[in-house]
Formats: C-alpha cells, sequence, structure tokens
C-alpha cells in the first residue's frame, strides 16, 4: 500500500511539471504566430487601405462631376455672366480644387457666325467667353466677345471646339424618339481630359429635333436657342487630402504619374494609386517609416501578447492549486493513517488486558473470591475503555457528517456542574474544582452536547497537570448575549507554537502526560461541538502556568 | 336661398334613400370606373340638323361617326388606327373637317371628309404646323377659313380652304405681329389682334378691300376680346377689363376705339362665356361662376326655354353645347356635382327630349360626394375661393385631407363632376380645392396678384387654406397629404419644401420641377409670348435666384416625407432626364419615392391603361400615409 502511494505521487508531480512545460511552449509559439500575423496584417492593410483613402479624398469631386455639374442643365442654357458667376462663386467656395471656369455663352442657330463651329446650316456662335476664378478682376473676366474676334485663341476655344463637334455628331444620327441613356449624356455633353471637365447643358429632346432641323433643312433664319458651354480647369495639388487611416500612412500627397518613389530615403515603405476622371495624370502617393509601421505592429500585438500571457498565468495559476489540493490532500492521507495506527493501538491495550485476564481466568483451576473481583474489575474497566472510545469515535464522526440534532431544554448550570464535578471528583479524588457562576442560573441548550464539552476539557485539564497541582477554575458568565463557559487551570500549559495546531484532528502535543489513551480528538471534537452550536471556542495559556479555554456559546435570554 | 332648398331637397333624399341606417358606410368603387372614358363624346350637330355626329373609340383609337337623326342609321365616317381623331367640325351640312394628332409631339394633319365617309381629302401641310379654325363655315358651303403656321412657325397667316378638295390658298399673309385672327359674320376676316410680346394692338379693316389699321393698344394683363359683331356699324361685342378689374361685355366701336357701352357687368366674377344667336343677330345669354355657374339671359324667349328645359332636368345643371343654323335643335350636356352626367337631343318646337349617351353610367349619383363652395382669407387679406368634398356618411369632423391645387397657374376649379374629387371622397378623404391667386375669373387684379408669385404667394395661399381646414377642425392635421396634376404637381412638391409640418405626403402627377425647363418648353411659334412668359413666370436671365427658390430640382434636400412622382418620357414641360435625376437624389437622400415612369407619354397620359395604373398607385400611396379607414 506505502508503495502504491508513492508512486501515484510521483507521477503527480511529473504530470504536473510536464504540463506546465508544454504551456510554456505553447505561449512562446503563440507570441511569435501571433507577432508575426500581426506584421503581415499591417503590411496588407497598408496597399489596401489607400483605396479607402482614394473614396474619401475624391469624394468632393464626384459630387461635383455627379452634382454641381449636370445642375447647369436645369437652367436651361439661360445662363448669363451674373448667374454663371454667382454659379461658379458656389462651386469655387465647395471645391477648392476647381482653379478656373471657363463659360462660353454661345447660340445655336442656322445664321452665318464669325466665330464657332459650324457643321452644314447647324452653328453653335461663341458669343461671350467668360473666365472666373478666385479674386479674378472684374476686367479679366471676359476673354472674348464676338464683337472682336481677334481675341479667341485655338487654346481657350479647345474645349468649346471638342464637346461642339461631339454634340453635332450626336445631332447627325440622334434619335429623338427615345429619352438620353445615362451613357449618352456622359459620353457626349461631357469632355473629360487630364486637368479639366467639360459640360454642355442637356438641350430637351425637342430642342434636339429643332438643331436636327436647322442641321439637314433648307429653312428661314432661325431664331437663336441658348446654349452654355463650361469648362472646369482643375488643380489636384488643391484636394484636401483625408488620411482616413493616419495609423498607416504617415505622408499622403498628390504626385505626377511619373514620380518614382525609389530616390527617397531608403528606410520608406510606399505606395500609390491613380486618381480618377480628369486627374488621371497624377496618383495619391502615400508612404510611412519602416520605425513607424514598426511601432504600429507593436502597438497593435501589445493586447494580444497581454491576452495570450492572461491564458497562460490562469493555466498555471489553475495548475498550482490542483497541485496544492493534491499536496493538502497527500498530508490528510498521511494523518488519518497516523490515527489508524494510534487507534489500533488505543484498542491493542485494553484488549490485551482483557485478553490477559481473560486467560488468567481460563487457564487457573479455581480462582479466590478476591482474584476473581479483580479480574472482574479489570474487565469491566477495559470494556468501558473501549466503549468510551468507539462512543468517542462514532460521535465525532455524526458531528462532522451533521448527522446528530440539538436537543434543547432548559438547563439549570448549577446542578448541571455539580453534577459533572462530583462524577470528576468521585474518579479523580486529587482533583480540585472551583465552580463560580455570575448572574446565571439556567441555559437553554443541548446538556449531552454540553456535557461532552464539559467532561473533555475537565479531563484534559486534569491530565495535563503535575501532580499535586491538578486544579481547575469554572467560571460561567454572560457578556452581551454570549455566555461564557471559562475553565481555567494550572497545568503544564501549552507553547506558543502548538497553540494554533490544537483544535486540529489527531494533533497531539508530544510530552510524557499523553503517553497513553489519547487520540488527539477531544479538543477538535469540543470545538466542532461548539461551532455545531453556533458558538467558538478560544484559549490563552502560559507553559508552566496553566491554560484557560472559553467555551462561547450563544445567550438569548 | 336656392342653395338652401337644395340641400333640404338633397338631406330628404339622403333620407329616404338610407332609411334607419344613416350611418351606412359607402363601398369604395374601383378606379377603372371612375375614369373611364366616355363611349360617346364631342357630339355635334349638323347645320341643317338632320345629322349628329360623336367621337367613339374604334380600335382603340377616337374616331368620327355620323347618326342620321330621322332614320337612327349610324356610319363610321372615319378610319383612324395609329392615331385618333384630335378635333373636328361640320364643314357645311356634307363634309366634316378634322384633325388627327401623329403621335405626341405636336405633329397634326387636317382633313376634310364626307358625311358618308366615301371621300376624304388630305389638307397638305408642311409637317408640324398647326392648324387653327377662323371660321367654321362660310355662306357658301365651300370654304373654311384657316390660320396656318406652315411658312414661319411663329406667324399664323389666313388661308382659304376649299372643302371639296382639301386645296388652300393664301388670303392674309401675317405681317410679322398677328397672334390671332376673327372673322365677320360673313366670314371675311376683319379684325385681328397682334402682339408684340407684352402688349396687344387690336387691328380693324371697314372691309376686305381696306387695309388692317391699329384701333387700340394695351397690355397683356388687360383684355379686350372680340366676340362677333353687333351687325350695327363697325361696333363689336367684347369681352373687355380695359379701366375696370373684372371682366364684363360690353358694346365697342372699332371705329373710334371706345366703348360705347358696358352691357353686363358682375361686381363679383368675370363673365365666362357669351353665346350670341347667329340667327336671330343678337346676344342669348352669358354665363359667370363666383361659387356656381350662374346665368344671365339677355333674350326672354331664350330664358323661356331653358326655364322649359329645367323643368324637365330638375336639379340638373344644363349647357347648351350646339344648334343646328335655324337654331330650333339643341344639343343638351348635363351635369351636377354628384352626376357626371349625360347628352340629350333637344327639339324646341315640340319640346321633346332623346337621351343620347351617358358620360359615365357606371356612377350612381346617390353615391357620389356633394361639393360645397367655401371661401377664407388669405395672409394678406384676399379672399380665396374654393371647394370642399366631405366623403359620404361619415362625421366632418378630423378627416383625412387631400389637398388638390388645380393645374395650370391661371386655370380655376368649378363647380361639377370631378372624377378626381369624387374617387378620392370615395376613398373617405376630404378632397380640398382652391382657387388661389393667379387662379382667372376674379378679376384682373386677382390674377395678376399671382403674377411671378408661383414660388411665393400662390404657395402661401395654398398653405393658408391648409390651416384654415385645421382651425375649421375639418382636417385632421396628422393626415393630410398633397397631390396635383402639372402645375397641382408642382404646388405640391413646393408645399413640402416648404412647409413640410404641414403634410404626411405628396404626390405629383407630370408636376413641374425645374421653371427652367418650363420656360423652355414653349414650342417656337408661342416666341411672341416669350416676354410674356418672363412677366408671369419670372426671368430665367434675371429672375434666376427667384426662379431657383421657386423650383423644385433645386430644393431637393429640404424634401423630408414619402412622394409618388409621375412622368411621361415625352413631356415637353417637364424633361424626363431631369425628373430621374430628381428621383435619384431624393432616393440618395434616403426618401421614400414612388417613381411611375411612362416611356409613351407627354405631359397628361393619354393612355386610359397608364392613366388607370396611376391612380391605384395614387390610391395605395395616400392609403398608406394617410390611413382613410381608421
Amino acid at each position: 500500500m506505502a508503495k502504491a502511494k508513492k508512486i501515484s505521487y510521483r507521477k503527480n508531480f511529473v504530470l504536473i511539471m510536464s504540463f506546465m512545460g508544454l504551456i510554456t511552449i505553447s505561449l512562446i509559439i503563440a507570441l511569435y504566430v501571433g507577432y508575426s500575423l500581426t506584421k503581415k496584417f499591417i503590411e496588407n492593410e497598408f496597399s489596401s487601405l489607400k483605396i479607402d483613402v482614394l473614396d474619401q479624398t475624391i469624394e468632393p469631386y464626384n459630387t461635383l462631376f455627379q452634382n454641381k455639374i449636370p445642375e447647369l442643365s436645369f437652367y436651361q442654357g439661360f445662363l448669363d455672366s451674373l448667374s454663371a458667376s454667382k454659379y461658379s462663386d458656389t462651386v469655387f467656395k465647395k471645391y477648392p480644387f476647381v482653379s478656373h471656369i471657363l463659360f462660353y455663352d454661345s447660340d445655336v442657330s442656322n445664321h452665318p457666325i464669325r466665330d464657332g463651329l459650324k457643321v452644314n446650316r447647324f452653328s453653335i456662335g461663341l458669343k461671350t467667353l467668360y473666365r472666373f476664378g478666385r479674386n479674378t478682376p472684374a476686367d479679366s473676366i471676359v476673354l472674348f466677345r464676338e464683337t472682336d474676334p481677334q481675341l479667341l485663341s485655338l487654346s481657350l476655344s479647345d474645349e468649346f471646339n471638342k464637346i461642339g463637334l461631339k454634340f453635332a455628331s450626336f445631332l447627325e444620327s440622334a434619335d429623338t424618339t427615345k429619352a438620353l441613356t445615362s451613357d449618352q449624356i456622359f459620353k457626349i455633353f461631357f469632355s473629360i481630359v487630364p486637368g479639366k471637365i467639360s459640360y454642355m447643358n442637356i438641350p430637351r429632346r425637342e430642342d434636339i429635333k429643332i438643331y436636327q432641323d436647322l442641321m439637314f433643312k433648307n429653312q428661314p433664319p432661325s431664331p437663336l436657342y441658348d446654349l452654355d458651354i463650361f469648362s472646369f480647369e482643375l488643380n489636384p495639388y488643391k484636394l484636401s487630402l483625408k488620411n482616413t487611416h493616419p495609423e498607416l500612412y504617415q505622408n499622403v500627397s498628390v504626385k505626377p504619374l511619373s514620380y518614382d518613389p525609389i530616390l527617397e530615403n531608403q528606410n520608406l515603405i510606399s505606395t500609390e494609386i491613380t486618381l480618377p476622371g480628369a486627374f488621371s495624370d497624377y496618383k495619391l502617393y502615400l508612404s510611412s517609416d519602416k520605425e513607424f509601421l514598426y511601432h504600429e505592429v507593436n502597438l497593435r500585438f501589445l493586447p494580444i501578447a497581454l491576452a495570450i500571457f492572461a491564458i497562460y498565468l490562469i493555466l498555471a495559476f489553475i495548475t498550482f492549486l490542483i497541485y496544492r489540493n493534491l499536496s493538502i490532500n497527500k498530508k490528510l492521507f498521511s494523518l488519518q493513517y497516523d490515527f489508524i495506527n494510534n487507534f489500533t493501538h488505543e484498542f491493542k491495550t485494553p484488549v490485551s488486558v482483557i485478553k490477559v485476564a481473560g486467560s488468567n481466568i481460563l487457564n487457573s483451576k479455581n480462582l479466590t473470591e478476591r482474584e476473581l473481583t479483580h479480574y472482574g474489575k479489570i474487565l469491566d474497566e477495559e470494556a468501558d475503555k473501549l466503549n468510551d472510545l468507539m462512543n468517542k469515535l462514532l460521535s465525532f464522526t455524526q458531528i462532522e457528517n451533521k448527522a446528530i440534532s440539538v436537543k434543547s431544554k432548559e438547563v439549570n448550570l448549577e446542578v448541571f456542574a455539580h453534577n459533572m464535578i462530583d462524577a470528576f471528583q468521585l474518579k479523580y479524588p486529587d482533583y480540585e474544582i472551583e465552580l463560580d457562576l455570575i448572574n446565571v442560573e439556567f441555559f437553554h441548550t443541548d446538556p449531552t452536547l454540553l456535557s461532552s464539552i464539559f467532561h473533555n476539557l475537565m479531563e484534559n485539564a486534569y491530565k495535563y497537570a503535575q501532580q499535586g497541582s491538578k486544579n481547575l477554575k469554572i467560571t460561567v458568565y454572560t457578556l452581551k448575549n454570549k455566555i461564557i463557559f471559562s475553565f481555567k487551570d494550572t497545568g503544564i500549559g501549552i507553547e506558543a507554537s502548538e497553540l494554533k495546531h490544537i483544535f486540529k484532528k489527531f494533533y497531539r502535543i508530544q510530552n510524557r502526560y499523553n503517553q497513553q489513551g489519547s487520540v488527539g480528538l477531544g479538543l477538535a471534537f469540543c470545538k466542532e461541538l461548539a461551532i455545531f452550536m453556533d458558538g467558538d471556542i478560544t484559549v490563552k495559556s502560559k507553559p508552566g502556568v496553566g491554560s484557560e479555554f472559553d467555551v462561547i456559546l450563544p445567550y438569548d435570554n | 336661398m336656392t342653395a338652401f332648398c337644395k340641400k333640404s331637397v338633397f338631406i330628404i333624399i339622403c333620407a329616404l334613400l338610407f332609411g334607419c341606417k344613416p350611418n351606412v358606410k359607402v363601398d369604395k368603387i374601383s378606379a377603372d370606373i371612375f375614369f373611364r372614358e366616355a363611349e360617346k363624346s364631342a357630339f355635334k350637330i349638323s347645320p341643317d340638323g338632320k345629322y349628329l355626329s360623336y367621337l367613339k373609340p374604334y380600335k382603340g383609337k377616337l374616331n368620327i361617326f355620323v347618326e342620321d337623326i330621322e332614320r337612327k342609321k349610324n356610319i363610321q365616317v372615319t378610319i383612324c388606327e395609329s392615331s385618333g381623331v384630335k378635333y373636328y367640325l361640320w364643314a357645311g351640312n356634307e363634309e366634316l373637317f378634322y384633325v388627327q394628332d401623329k403621335g405626341n409631339d405636336g405633329n397634326y394633319q387636317a382633313f376634310t371628309v364626307s358625311k358618308d365617309g366615301k371621300v376624304t381629302h388630305q389638307i397638305k401641310t408642311s409637317p408640324k404646323t398647326k392648324i387653327e379654325i377662323i371660321d367654321g363655315i362660310r355662306n357658301d358651303n365651300r370654304y373654311l377659313l384657316i390660320a396656318l403656321n406652315e411658312q414661319n412657325p411663329e406667324f399664323f397667316d389666313v388661308y382659304k380652304l376649299d372643302i371639296k378638295t382639301g386645296q388652300k390658298t393664301l388670303e392674309i399673309k401675317n405681317p410679322g405681329n398677328i397672334v390671332e385672327w376673327i372673322s365677320d359674320n360673313n366670314g371675311s376676316v376683319r379684325l385681328a389682334i397682334g402682339s408684340d410680346g407684352v402688349n396687344e394692338t387690336l387691328y380693324f379693316r371697314a372691309s376686305e378691300k381696306d387695309a388692317f389699321k391699329p384701333v387700340i393698344s394695351n397690355n397683356f394683363k388687360n383684355m379686350l376680346q372680340p366676340l362677333c359683331f353687333t351687325g350695327v356699324g363697325n361696333h363689336i361685342y367684347a369681352l373687355s377689363n380695359l379701366n375696370r378689374d373684372k371682366l364684363a361685355l360690353v358694346d365697342f366701336d372699332c371705329e373710334t376705339g371706345k366703348e360705347a357701352k358696358v352691357i353686363y357687368e358682375n361686381p363679383e366674377a368675370d363673365v365666362l362665356d357669351v353665346v350670341c344667336s347667329k340667327a336671330k343677330k343678337k346676344l342669348v345669354y352669358l354665363t359667370y361662376e363666383v361659387s356656381k355657374r350662374e346665368l344671365y339671359f339677355f333674350d326672354d324667349k331664350a330664358k323661356e326655354m331653358y326655364a322649359q328645359i329645367k323643368s324637365k332636368l330638375p336639379q340638373q345643371e344644363v349647357k347648351i353645347i350646339d344648334k343646328n343654323q335655324k337654331e330650333d335643335i339643341f344639343l343638351l350636356r348635363t351635369f351636377t356635382d354628384r352626376d357626371p352626367g349625360a347628352y340629350y337631343l333637344y327639339h324646341a318646337k315640340d319640346k321633346q327630349f332623346t337621351k343620347l349617351s351617358e358620360i359615365n353610367p357606371g356612377i350612381n349619383p346617390t353615391e357620389m360626394c356633394q361639393m360645397q363652395a367655401i371661401s377664407y382669407k388669405s395672409r394678406d387679406g384676399l379672399t380665396i375661393h374654393g371647394y370642399l368634398t366631405l366623403p359620404l356618411n361619415q362625421a366632418n369632423k378630423n378627416l383625412p385631407c387631400v389637398i388638390l391645387p388645380h393645374s395650370g397657374s391661371s386655370n380655376r376649379n368649378v363647380w361639377g363632376y370631378n372624377a378626381e374629387v369624387q374617387f378620392l371622397a370615395n376613398q373617405g378623404y376630404a378632397v380640398f380645392q382652391m382657387n388661389f391667386r393667379g387662379s382667372s375669373g376674379y378679376g384682373k387684379a386677382f390674377q395678376t396678384a399671382g403674377y411671378k408669385q408661383w414660388g411665393t404667394k400662390v404657395q402661401d395661399d395654398i398653405t393658408d387654406g391648409v390651416e384654415w381646414l385645421i382651425k375649421e377642425k375639418i382636417a385632421d392635421p396628422k393626415r393630410i397629404g398633397i397631390y396635383g396634376f402639372s402645375f397641382g404637381g408642382y404646388s405640391a412638391l413646393n408645399q413640402i419644401i416648404y412647409h413640410p409640418n404641414l403634410y404626411q405626403c405628396a404626390a405629383s402627377y407630370s408636376g413641374f420641377i425645374n421653371l427652367f425647363t418650363y420656360l423652355k418648353g414653349f414650342p417656337a411659334y408661342y416666341k411672341p409670348y416669350q416676354q410674356m412668359l418672363n412677366e408671369i413666370v419670372g426671368n430665367p436671365e434675371s429672375d434666376v435666384e427667384e426662379l431657383k427658390y421657386a423650383s423644385p430640382i433645386f430644393q431637393i434636400d429640404k424634401i423630408k416625407m414619402p412622394t409618388l412622382i409621375a412622368q411621361g418620357a415625352k413631356d415637353p414641360r417637364v424633361n424626363v432626364n431631369e425628373t430621374n435625376q430628381f428621383v435619384k437624389e431624393l432616393r440618395k437622400h434616403n426618401q421614400n419615392v414612388n417613381y411611375l415612369l411612362k416611356e409613351d407619354e407627354g405631359h397628361y397620359f393619354n393612355d386610359p391603361k397608364n392613366r388607370l395604373e396611376f391612380y391605384q398607385k395614387l390610391e395605395i400611396f395616400l392609403n398608406k400615409y394617410l390611413h382613410p379607414e381608421r
């Protein structure tokens, strides 16, 4: 049995140690994998989230393109210099990247024209060309008037001609029975070249029919139909850059498409994306220092590392708890083993006495009256001892398992205590016991349990005292709603180091006073009983002077 | 007093009809019954009174039918399958003249046809020209006088049309400013109205040999509308509001350019129709309408006859829509607010009635709702007249309400049967119509008060009406919707832009969303009116800010409620690309838009199926947000 025990404990320890080793290795692997994944993740984000930055940066361009420019059509060509300038101001205010707006105020007719565009009889005549800009002086807004034809340069009329030609070729084959699709609108009425968006107000279907007639039919001079063409000059450097991920990108800037970052700082990580539409000559260039990104990796990895550590610590703590429980169980096991040894010993003495007495009676042929009485007394006493031992063990088990019930009744303390004292003095004639009841007479409790406590403490006081100083003073008094039974002896006392152990089960102080008949259960039993009765036992002691045990129980009278 | 009598009669009828169950719920009548096309329409009588003509659908398109009154024999005269007859008239006793509408883009083609349908002549005109009739038939039974904008789309010249051959000859060339030609009793053009855009000039000539000379000029806000020659000297009957607010019937001397005398003037309303008798060469009666159509007779015999007719058709309003040359056979049209009415033929000699056709036999007048005239004060003190139609058999309090602003800024609502109104009232809504400023019929000052105020004071009048309706506790302020067609739809959108708290939802059927487009939408032959439009609506070049304020497309971000928008893709007034943009933007702003787009429709949905689909959508839409059943 001892062999099996030893093997099992060693196994547990090895298991726990190997488990700890394993989780530590796991910790290291987890930290390593976590770090490299985080790094990879950041690298991916660095190259993919530029789309986000682009979307945000280009958003005002898209609203300009999709809403603000098509709004020009709503005016149906009625815009003149004043209203166009008002419109331009709203554009300049909201879209800082628009640097200038050219407004070609034109007429559609079948008249001969001096400046403009003529296809068959259809002509788009340029009346006036305005160039609006921020803080442009009023006298430099008008670039051209039809009354002064020399002023029109080829570069200025470039956009006008381009969109006019597109429109004229559309007119040639336009199907006026169908509404214009958005695709047609985009292809015909917008002209997008790097740095410029041009737009012509979309004529109504009826106007297109009239224009077709102007183009193909020989008609008398037609009225003049208003047509507005606008050209927006854009400056990509004025785009307000919206770095939506400052944790990834240190620098965001607009660079020409030809810009090559290789000449830059070697420690720089960079990515780029081409701008759309009229900005297609330019790209969005995003860069960060390596250090900056590593810092970001560390920042992101920190919580992951902390979480891994926390899990590791929890596992280690649980392992520790398992180890502790195992060692407590081991101690308990050895205590119980000692107990059985002790108990066997305790039982052995009376049993061998009974055996000797029994064999003496069996072997002697005639016993004298005196001898018989002597053997009878011995048998009786030893049987009592055995019985007492059994009872103690039984009631202790009962009380540990809470299997006994309290049978309370009114107890006259004086009568109760005197009965106990008388019983002891009868047993030990040299036992001096003094009783002092202060202001208490009756106590409502279970007399059996109370007498058990009395018996144990009185027995101990007698047992652990030198011959001639076997004195005990029992004082009973109340304090607030407690009743206190104080047992003060003049015995050998208890060492301070032993004091905290004396109420433990099977604990015995090793000295000459308990050579026989002690199992180390008495005080533990008393403590259990007191706790069972909602009270407690405390002890004060001085070696060589004596001990004082106070039993404190609730007193509700 | 008469109104009171009618009301009590109505109550008695109601009591008899519903007996001991006065609060019986009215069954809902489906939209297709309300908006069913009349089977026969545009009845006309031949000058000799022997034939009756009418339009009736053939393969889904309107065609002319002629009925021999005595023999009760009907013949189909035209076979138009691709597009229907737009309008027609009797050109003498043997021939009919009609105009066919080729598609939606203002392409018209005119024809003459014999009354048996055997001989048809196409009148050769270049495409996209428009024909206007100056004089129905001259005494020679052979020629029609027409005005045609063939040579220049902006100006109409006078032609003589031979109805037997379809040949036309130029009579008078437009000098460049004439917008209307008027003939005398002998069919010779002796009056013309010229316009330079803002000012109108009346021209007159004593005979066909003389040259036209200007008589009087006036601003377009004033009106001098020649009706016919009095037969005395060079005097004409005319409607005039020169030097007065309300349009009055006057005797006008074309020689001196002065008013000879005022014949009739009403202090509250403009004179609407004046009926002259060509046979008797005198005035018969005129009509005006403050809250309900009223008649004023000049001729006692006519008054007697009218009273006799009314006694035979009790409780009915009666209109004389046509008569023969001798003026003893009449075509009558009846109606009330609850009854779409019917056509009758009346022989004055033997006082005999023949019922010809009901406008809408599916409508039971007792299930329709009464239209009552109301009026309220605008915030600046004008009296606004309107009509309120309450649902049948319901408490007149806290009702769900549909505000129905009329189409055309200068049109007006009138008392009478209105299918839209009855359709909505049948659904359980109180229907509210008002003649906001700018509406015609209430005098010059009231009409011009609406000029350049489309988005402002005109809208205030509508808002004031809604607030009046809430104050009177008729409308439940939490269940008010607004719906309109054309200008009405425009008003509906404007209302929810500037008064979002008054309404729960708005429906716009071809409502203008951009006044710039509206102004551009007038064809070239309206060019003389361009300046006038600038004054009525606004100048697209100098009033940019005002027009932007008044145009819903510039105010999309202010719309914060569900809308129903119906649009024809060929609408010249409302550009479909703009409406698409409008709807897209609204949806981008997370507003609920029900969009009904019809590829082949113009401003007004011509196909009855499309119209019906719209009204069914409207029913569901209003029901969803106004909960009439609650």
